[in-house]
C-alpha cells in the first residue's frame, strides 16, 4: 500500500509545488532577462541561434530554458502560475492556451501589432487564427506548420493498380484492389488512438466543412447530432468495414514505428499522417523515402461541403507571452525575429516549415524543396487550416474524445454513442 | 582432570538459553527498543505518508486545473466520480487484474521456488536465468513486450495459428490477459526467490521421516512443503496484491487504457483525469477511493490468513 500512498502523495505534493511556486524548469523574471521556454527536443538549436542574434543588438538579453520530453504541458502548467514563468513560452495553438488566458495570465498581442502590423501581415492567415482565442491574437507563428496529408507506397500502389486517389470514391475502389492485392489497404496505428482521430477530422470536413466543428467548439451540441455529422459517421463507418485497416488496427502502433513500418515495408498502401511523416521515413526507412514514398492530399468527397483545398493538422507552434513580463518592449523586439529572413532559412534546412509569407523565396534552401514546396502551396491555398480535434479542445477533452475515436472505429460505439460521447466533451 | 566432568553435557534447553542471552542482558540494562527508536520512521511516515495523504483527502473537495488556486466544490468531485461509470469498473478491473495476478502466479512460484531450493549446479545458474526479468524496470518490460507482441512485425506475425489476426490490444479480454502474462513474467521471479528461501528453511529431518513412512514425492510436497510455505505464501500474496492494485506502467506503455475504456484501471484514470486531464479534484478523488478498496483487501488478507494473530508453524519442530 506504501506505494499507493506515494502516489497520493505525488498527486499531493505536484499541488505544494504550485502553490508555493517552487516548480521546476523555466527561470525567474526577475533578473533582468527575458526567458523563452521551448519544447526540448533537436529543433533547439534554431531557437538558440535566434536567442544568440537577439542577443547581440537588444539591451534586454534573453534566456532560452527548454523543457525535454513528453510531459511538455503538464510541466508548463505547473510552473505557469508561478514566479518562475517565462516570459514567453511555446505552444500548439488552440484549446491548450485557453485556461492560461481564462485565468488572466497571457497577453494579448494587440498592442505588439498596432506598433508593428508585420507581427500579423507577415504570416499565413489560416495558421494565424488558430492562436486566436475571443477575437484576440495571443501567438505568434514559430517553427513550422504539420498537416495531414495521404501518404503512399508508390510500388505496391503500381503492383495493385493503383494510383494517389483524387476522390472518397477512388479511395475506396483503391481499397477494394490493395486488398485483393494481398496487403493492408491503410495502415493506421490506432493503438495511439491520436492517428485514428486524423481520419476524423477530414471526413468530417470534407462532407460538412470547418463550420461544423467549429460551431461543436464553441458549445453548439448539436452540431455533433446533425444530417452533416450523421454522414460523415457512416462513410467512416464504410471504410472500417471495407476492412481498410485491416483487422488489427488496434494493436498497431505509430509511435513504436510499427505502422511505418508497414508502408515502408510495401505490407500497407497508404498512410494518413502529419508532415513529419516524411522525415520519420527518412529516419526509419532512408531508400523507401527516396524512392517509394508517394504523397497526396485527402481524398475529395463529391457533394460535401468541405472545400477540396482544406486541411487539418498542426497549423503550426507558437510563441505567447505572459501578461505580468518586465520588458514588454524587448519581448516585441525577440518576436519580430519569427518572419526574419535568418529565422526562415535556418527552419527550413533540418526540416521545418515556417508559414511567413518570404517563406517562398527560401524554398530551395530547404531539406527536401519538392516536399516543402508542395507542403508550402497546400497550407498558403487551404480556405481553411483545421488544428487537430484533440488541440482545439481543451485538455481535459482528449483522452475522452480519444476513447470515443477508438470505440467507433472498433465497433463498441454505434452511431448515436459517439454522438453522445462527442456531446460530453467539456469546451470551456 | 576432574573438574571437567562435573557438569553434564549441554541439553538444548541450555543452548537455547545461552544463544538468548544478548537480548536477556538489553532487558537487564532497560534498554530495549522504545519508541524513541520508531520516531525517525514514524516522522518520515507522517510527513510523507499521512500528511499527503490527508491533503489529498482535502484536494478530493475542491476543483482545480492546476492553474491559480484550487476552489471548494463540496461533494462535487464524489458524485461525479461515484456516478461514473468508467470509475466503478475501473475498480473492478484492477480487483480482477489483481486476482490474476495472484492466481497466475502463486502456483508458478512455490513450484518454481521448491524446485529452485534444491542445490544442483544446473539449478542455480537456470534460477539466475529466471531472475533476469525482475532486473528491468517495468518500463523497459512493458516497451519490450509491447514490441514482441505487435501483430505485424512480431510474435502473432509467426504464429497466427494461436494469436489469429494479432489483434491481441484490440479486444478487452486478450488485452487484459497481455496485461496479467506481463507483469506474472515480471514479478514471478520475485516471488520464487522467497519460496526458494522458504523451502530451504525446511528442515530436512521432516522430509527424512516422511521418507521412512514411506511417503512419495507428492505426499512430501503437499504434507511438508506446502503447510511448511504457509507464512511465505501469505506474504506473498500481499506483496502480490499490493503491487496488482498499484500497476500502472504496465497499462501505461501496453494499452493506454484500451481499447477504449476496457483496461482503464483504477491507478491509470487517476493519471489520466489528474495529470492529462488537470482535474485534480477528481483525480485526488480516485486515488482515495483506491486507498480505501486497497485498505479494505488487506484487511480481508490479514484476517483470512490468520496473519494478525503471528501464528507460527515452527513452533516444537527445532
Amino acid at each position: 500500500m506504501s506505494r499507493m500512498v506515494a502516489g497520493g502523495a505525488t498527486l499531493a505534493l505536484a499541488a505544494t509545488l504550485a502553490a508555493c511556486g517552487s516548480g521546476s524548469g523555466g527561470g525567474s523574471s526577475n533578473d533582468g532577462k527575458i526567458h523563452v521556454l521551448v519544447y526540448g527536443d533537436s529543433g533547439n538549436k534554431i531557437e538558440k541561434q535566434i536567442v544568440d542574434t537577439f542577443n547581440k543588438t537588444s539591451k534586454v538579453k534573453a534566456v532560452l530554458d527548454t523543457i525535454p520530453g513528453a510531459d511538455y504541458q503538464q510541466k508548463l502548467q505547473t510552473i505557469i502560475s508561478t514566479p518562475q514563468a517565462p516570459d514567453i513560452f511555446f505552444h500548439w495553438g488552440g484549446g491548450s492556451i485557453k485556461p492560461f488566458v481564462k485565468a488572466g495570465l497571457l497577453m494579448p498581442l494587440d498592442d505588439f501589432i498596432k506598433k508593428d502590423p508585420n507581427l500579423d501581415d507577415k504570416f499565413l492567415p489560416t495558421v494565424y487564427n488558430s492562436s486566436v482565442v475571443d477575437g484576440k491574437p495571443y501567438g505568434i507563428p514559430m517553427r513550422g506548420t504539420q498537416p495531414v496529408l495521404l501518404f503512399s507506397n508508390k510500388d505496391v500502389l503500381d503492383k495493385a493498380g493503383v494510383k494517389q486517389p483524387g476522390t472518397w470514391d477512388e479511395l475506396l475502389d483503391a481499397v477494394n484492389k490493395l486488398k485483393s492485392s494481398g496487403v493492408t489497404p491503410i495502415a493506421l496505428g490506432g493503438g495511439d488512438q491520436w492517428p485514428t482521430l486524423m481520419w476524423f477530422e477530414y471526413v468530417y470536413d470534407r462532407v460538412a466543412g470547418p463550420g461544423l466543428f467549429e460551431k461543436a467548439l464553441k458549445g453548439d451540441k448539436d452540431a455533433w447530432a446533425s444530417a452533416d455529422s450523421k454522414k460523415a459517421l457512416g462513410m467512416l463507418k464504410q471504410l472500417v468495414d471495407a476492412g481498410a485497416f485491416g483487422k488489427n488496427y488496434d494493436s498497431v502502433k505509430y509511435t513504436n514505428g510499427s505502422s511505418p513500418a508497414l508502408v515502408a515495408q510495401g505490407k500497407a498502401g497508404f498512410e494518413l499522417m502529419g508532415s513529419w511523416y516524411y522525415s520519420q521515413q527518412q529516419t526509419d526507412a532512408k531508400d523507401f523515402a527516396a524512392k517509394g514514398l508517394g504523397y497526396g492530399t485527402f481524398p475529395t468527397i463529391p457533394g460535401g461541403k468541405g472545400d477540396a483545398s482544406n486541411v487539418v493538422g498542426n497549423t503550426n507552434n507558437f510563441y505567447s507571452v505572459l501578461k505580468k513580463t518586465k520588458h514588454p518592449e524587448a519581448v516585441a523586439e525577440f518576436l519580430k525575429l519569427m518572419y526574419s529572413d535568418e529565422f526562415v532559412k535556418a527552419q527550413l534546412s533540418i526540416g521545418n516549415l515556417p508559414t511567413t509569407t518570404n517563406t517562398p523565396q527560401f524554398l530551395d534552401e530547404s531539406a527536401s524543396p519538392e516536399y516543402s514546396r508542395f507542403q508550402y502551396d497546400l497550407v498558403a491555398k487551404a480556405k481553411s487550416f483545421q488544428l487537430s480535434w484533440d488541440q482545439a479542445y481543451p485538455q481535459t477533452a482528449a483522452t475522452p474524445m480519444h476513447q470515443a475515436v477508438q470505440q467507433f472505429f472498433n465497433g463498441q460505439l454505434d452511431e448515436d454513442g459517439f454522438i453522445q460521447a462527442m456531446q460530453a466533451l467539456p469546451t470551456e | 582432570m576432574t573438574t571437567q566432568f562435573t557438569s553434564a553435557p549441554p541439553t538444548a534447553e541450555a543452548t537455547r538459553k545461552a544463544r538468548r542471552r544478548p537480548e536477556d542482558s538489553y532487558a537487564a540494562r532497560g534498554t530495549r527498543p522504545g519508541f524513541l527508536w520508531a520516531l525517525p520512521a514514524t516522522l518520515f511516515f507522517t510527513l510523507f505518508a499521512i500528511a499527503p495523504l490527508i491533503m489529498v483527502a482535502v484536494l478530493s473537495f475542491m476543483s482545480w486545473n492546476g492553474l491559480g488556486s484550487p476552489e471548494f466544490v463540496g461533494t462535487d468531485n464524489w458524485k461525479r466520480i461515484l456516478d461514473d461509470p468508467v470509475m466503478i469498473r475501473s475498480i473492478w478491473l484492477t480487483l480482477l487484474l489483481t486476482a490474476l495476478g495472484v492466481v497466475l502466479q502463486t502456483p508458478l512460484s512455490i513450484v518454481l521456488g521448491v524446485w529452485a531450493a534444491g542445490h544442483q549446479r544446473n539449478r542455480a545458474v537456470l534460477s539466475a536465468v529466471y531472475f533476469i526479468p525482475l532486473l528491468l524496470s517495468a518500463t523497459a518490460v512493458s516497451v519490450l513486450w509491447r514490441a514482441l507482441l505487435d501483430p505485424n512485425f512480431g510474435i502473432p506475425a509467426r504464429m497466427t495459428w494461436l494469436f489469429g489476426d494479432g489483434n491481441l490490444f484490440g479486444e478487452q479480454a486478450t488485452a487484459i490477459g497481455v496485461l496479467a502474462f506481463v507483469s506474472t513474467w515480471q514479478f514471478t521471479p520475485f516471488h520464487t526467490l522467497i519460496y526458494q528461501g522458504a523451502a530451504r528453511a525446511i528442515p530436512p529431518v521432516l522430509y527424512q521421516a516422511a521418507e521412512i513412512d514411506g511417503a512419495g514425492r507428492f505426499r512430501q510436497f503437499f504434507h511438508i512443503t506446502l503447510p511448511q510455505l504457509r507464512n511465505s505464501v501469505v506474504t506473498s500474496m500481499i506483496l502480490m496484491i499490493v503491487g496488482g492494485l498499484t500497476t500502472f506502467e504496465t497499462v501505461l506503455i501496453l494499452t493506454q487504457g484500451g481499447p477504449g475504456t476496457d483496461t482503464t484501471i483504477s491507478a491509470y484514470y487517476m493519471y489520466q483525469k489528474a495529470f492529462k486531464g488537470f482535474d485534480f479534484g477528481a483525480g485526488a478523488a480516485i486515488a482515495l477511493c483506491l486507498v480505501i478498496a486497497a485498505t479494505i483487501v488487506s484487511l480481508i488478507v490479514v484476517r483470512v490468513s490468520g496473519y494478525d494473530k503471528m501464528r507460527s508453524d515452527m513452533e516444537g519442530v527445532s
